[in-house]
C-alpha cells in the first residue's frame, strides 16, 4: 500500500461519508427522530423508576447500593444513549451493504479500486455525526430537565471509554457485514442480538441483579464495559484509572474481534464473489 | 343489509391476506411476539428489581397498589399490542401497496375505502391478541406471574377498544397517505401512546397535564380495567366511569380517525396523487 492509494482511499472514505449524509438529509423526518428518541426512550423509563422507587428512602437506597450513583435520570439517560449509539455502530456496516444490495449498487462498488474498508465503513462514519449529537442531546436534557451537569473533564473520561470501545464494536459492525454478505436477509439476527444486549448488558439496570449465568454472559460482551464505564465516569467521578482493567478488557475484546471480522469479510467476500452472489438478495 | 355483508367479506378477505402475508415471514412474525419480552419487559422487570427491598418491589405498591412486577408489565403489553394493531398494521400495509403500485388499482375495486383499513387493522387485531396470549402465558408460566383466573374480563374490554383502534389505524391510514414517508411519526406516536397508557408504569407518576391526556386514551381505561381485575390494583376512576370512558374515547377515536380518512380521500382524489410515493 502505497501514500497515494491511501490518499485515494481517504478521498472514498469522504465521498461515502458525504453520499451517506446527503441521503439523510434528504428525509427530514428522519432528523426529527434524533432528537426525539435521545429523550423519549429514557424519559419513559424514568417514569418507570419513579414508579418502582414509589418516593420511598429504602427503595432509593437499594438503587444506590447497587447501581453506585443516585443520579436515577443518569443512570438512565447514559445506559439507552449508549444503545443508540451502540445500534448505530454496530447495524450501521452492515445496513448500508443490504442497502446497497436491495438498490442493485453493490457489485458495482465492489468494482471500483476502493478498499472494502471504505465500503464498510464510509457510510457508518457519518452517523458518527448523530451518535455525537445523540450524546449531546442527552447531555442538554439531563442538565436542563434533572440538574445534572456533565464538564469537560467527565466528557474527555467519556471520550477515551468511547476510544477504546470503537474497536471492538466496529469489528462487531463488520462482522454482521459478513453475514449481510453471506445471507442477506439478517433482521431477526440483528433483532436477536440487539435483544441480548438490551436484556443482559445493563441499559436500563446494573448487571448485579441479574442471575450468575446471566452476569457470564454479559461480561462477556463489550457492550456491558463501555456502558458500566460510561455510567462511571460520567456519574460517579471515576477516573480513567479506576476503570483501567475494565479498559483493558474492552480494548483485548476489540483485537480478538477486530482479527475474526477481517477474516470472516475476506472470506465471505471471496464466496460472494467466487459463487456470483454480490447481487443476490 | 346485503352491501354491509358484502363489506364485510371484503374486510375479512383483506385481514386474510394482510395475516398470509405475516405468516409467509416466520422469524419475523416470531420476533414480533418475543420482541417486547426483550425490548420492554425483561428491563422493566430488571429495574424494578434494581429498586426492590427483600424481593419486593414495594415502591410500586405505593404507586400502582400491587408488588407484582411481572403481572403488571406483561398486561401492559395488553396496550403496546393493541396500539401497534392500531398503528403498524395498517402504516405497514398502506406504505407497502404503495410502494408496490397496487394501492390504485385495489381502490378501483367496488369495495369501499374505508373497508381497506378495517380489514387491515382486523389483522392487526388478530395478531395482538395473539401475541398478548402468548406473552401473558409466558409471564405465568416463566416468570410467576398471577394473572390467570379472572382474564376473562378481557373479552368485552377487547370488543369495546377495537373500535377505538380502528379509529387509529384510520388516522395513521390518512397520516401515509398524506406524508407517505410517515414512519418516524408512526413510530413516535405508537411510543407517547403505549407510554401514556400506562403500559409500563403507574400514569400516576406522570405530571398532572399529561394524566389528563392518558385519561383520553382507550387503552389506559382498558388496561386498568384488566388490572383491577387480575392483580386487584385500585382503580384509577370509580369502575362505572371507566368503563364509560373506555366507550367514550374509543368511540371518539373512531369518528374523529374515520373523518380524517375521508377528508384524505377525498383530497387524494381530487388531487390525483393516490399514486405517488
Amino acid at each position: 500500500m502505497n501514500a497515494a492509494s491511501v490518499i485515494a482511499d481517504a478521498r472514498a472514505f469522504w465521498a461515502a461519508t458525504r453520499k451517506e449524509w446527503r441521503i439523510l438529509r434528504r428525509y427530514p423526518g428522519n432528523l426529527l427522530s434524533f432528537i426525539f428518541w435521545p429523550i423519549a426512550l429514557p424519559l419513559a423509563y424514568v417514569f418507570q423508576a419513579q414508579a418502582f422507587s414509589g418516593g420511598r428512602d429504602d427503595t432509593m437506597a437499594a438503587f444506590m447500593e447497587r447501581t453506585g450513583t443516585n443520579e436515577v435520570a443518569g443512570f438512565l439517560f447514559v445506559g439507552w444513549a449508549t444503545y443508540m449509539w451502540l445500534s448505530i455502530v454496530l447495524w450501521g456496516p452492515g445496513t448500508a451493504l443490504r442497502t446497497e444490495q436491495i438498490r442493485g449498487s453493490l457489485e458495482a462498488i465492489f468494482l471500483t479500486p476502493a478498499s472494502r474498508l471504505v465500503v464498510l465503513f464510509g457510510p457508518a462514519i457519518s452517523q458518527l455525526v448523530w451518535a455525537v449529537w445523540i450524546f449531546v442531546v442527552v447531555g442538554v436534557a439531563l442538565w436542563i430537565g434533572f440538574g445534572v451537569s456533565i464538564g469537560p473533564v467527565e466528557a474527555l473520561r467519556a471520550l477515551t471509554v468511547i476510544v477504546v470501545g470503537v474497536p471492538a464494536l466496529y469489528a462487531i459492525g463488520a462482522l454482521f457485514g459478513a453475514v449481510v454478505l453471506r445471507f442477506g436477509e439478517v433482521h431477526a439476527l440483528v433483532q436477536g442480538v440487539r435483544g441480548l444486549f438490551t436484556a443482559v448488558c445493563g441499559m436500563s439496570f446494573p448487571i448485579i441483579v441479574l442471575p450468575d449465568w446471566a452476569q457470564v454472559v454479559a461480561l462477556s460482551l463489550p457492550p456491558t464495559y463501555l456502558i458500566a464505564d460510561l455510567r462511571a465516569v460520567l456519574l460517579t467521578g471515576s477516573g480513567v484509572g479506576r476503570i483501567l482493567g475494565d479498559l483493558a478488557i474492552l480494548a483485548g475484546m476489540g483485537a480478538v474481534l477486530a482479527v475474526a471480522a477481517v477474516v470472516a469479510f475476506r472470506r465471505t467476500e471471496l464466496h460472494a464473489r467466487r459463487g456470483g452472489r454480490l447481487a443476490q438478495y | 343489509m346485503g352491501e354491509l355483508r358484502q363489506e364485510a367479506r371484503a374486510a375479512w378477505a383483506i385481514a386474510r391476506k394482510e395475516l398470509q402475508v405475516f405468516a409467509r415471514y416466520r422469524l419475523n412474525a416470531v420476533n414480533q411476539v418475543i420482541q417486547p419480552l426483550y425490548q420492554t419487559l425483561i428491563p422493566g422487570v430488571l429495574l424494578g428489581a434494581t429498586f426492590a427491598i427483600g424481593g419486593q418491589a414495594v415502591g410500586l405498591a405505593e404507586t400502582a397498589g400491587t408488588t407484582d412486577i411481572v403481572g403488571y408489565l406483561f398486561l401492559g403489553m395488553l396496550a403496546l399490542n393493541l396500539a401497534s394493531a392500531g398503528f403498524w398494521s395498517v402504516a405497514f400495509s398502506i406504505k407497502q401497496e404503495l410502494d408496490a403500485g397496487t394501492l390504485e388499482p385495489a381502490w378501483l375495486t367496488p369495495t369501499r375505502r374505508e373497508t381497506f383499513v378495517v380489514g387491515m387493522t382486523a389483522a392487526g387485531l388478530v395478531l395482538a391478541v395473539i401475541a398478548t396470549v402468548i406473552l401473558v402465558l409466558i409471564g405465568i408460566w416463566l416468570f410467576g406471574a398471577d394473572l390467570a383466573p379472572r382474564l376473562l374480563i378481557a373479552l368485552p374490554v377487547l370488543a369495546i377498544s377495537a373500535f377505538g383502534v380502528l379509529g387509529i389505524g384510520y388516522l395513521v391510514g390518512a397520516l401515509v397517505l398524506r406524508m407517505r414517508d410517515a414512519n418516524f411519526f408512526v413510530d413516535a406516536a405508537d411510543f407517547i401512546f403505549v407510554a401514556l397508557s400506562g403500559a409500563a408504569f403507574p400514569i400516576v407518576v406522570l405530571p398532572d397535564l399529561v394524566q389528563w391526556v392518558s385519561y383520553l386514551l382507550p387503552t389506559t381505561h382498558a388496561l386498568d380495567l384488566m388490572r383491577v381485575s387480575a392483580l386487584d390494583t385500585p382503580p384509577l376512576l370509580p369502575l362505572p366511569i371507566e368503563w364509560l370512558l373506555l366507550v367514550v374515547t374509543s368511540a371518539a377515536l373512531l369518528v374523529v380517525g374515520r373523518a380524517a380518512w375521508l377528508r384524505t380521500e377525498h383530497r387524494l382524489r381530487v388531487r390525483g396523487t393516490l399514486g405517488q410515493h
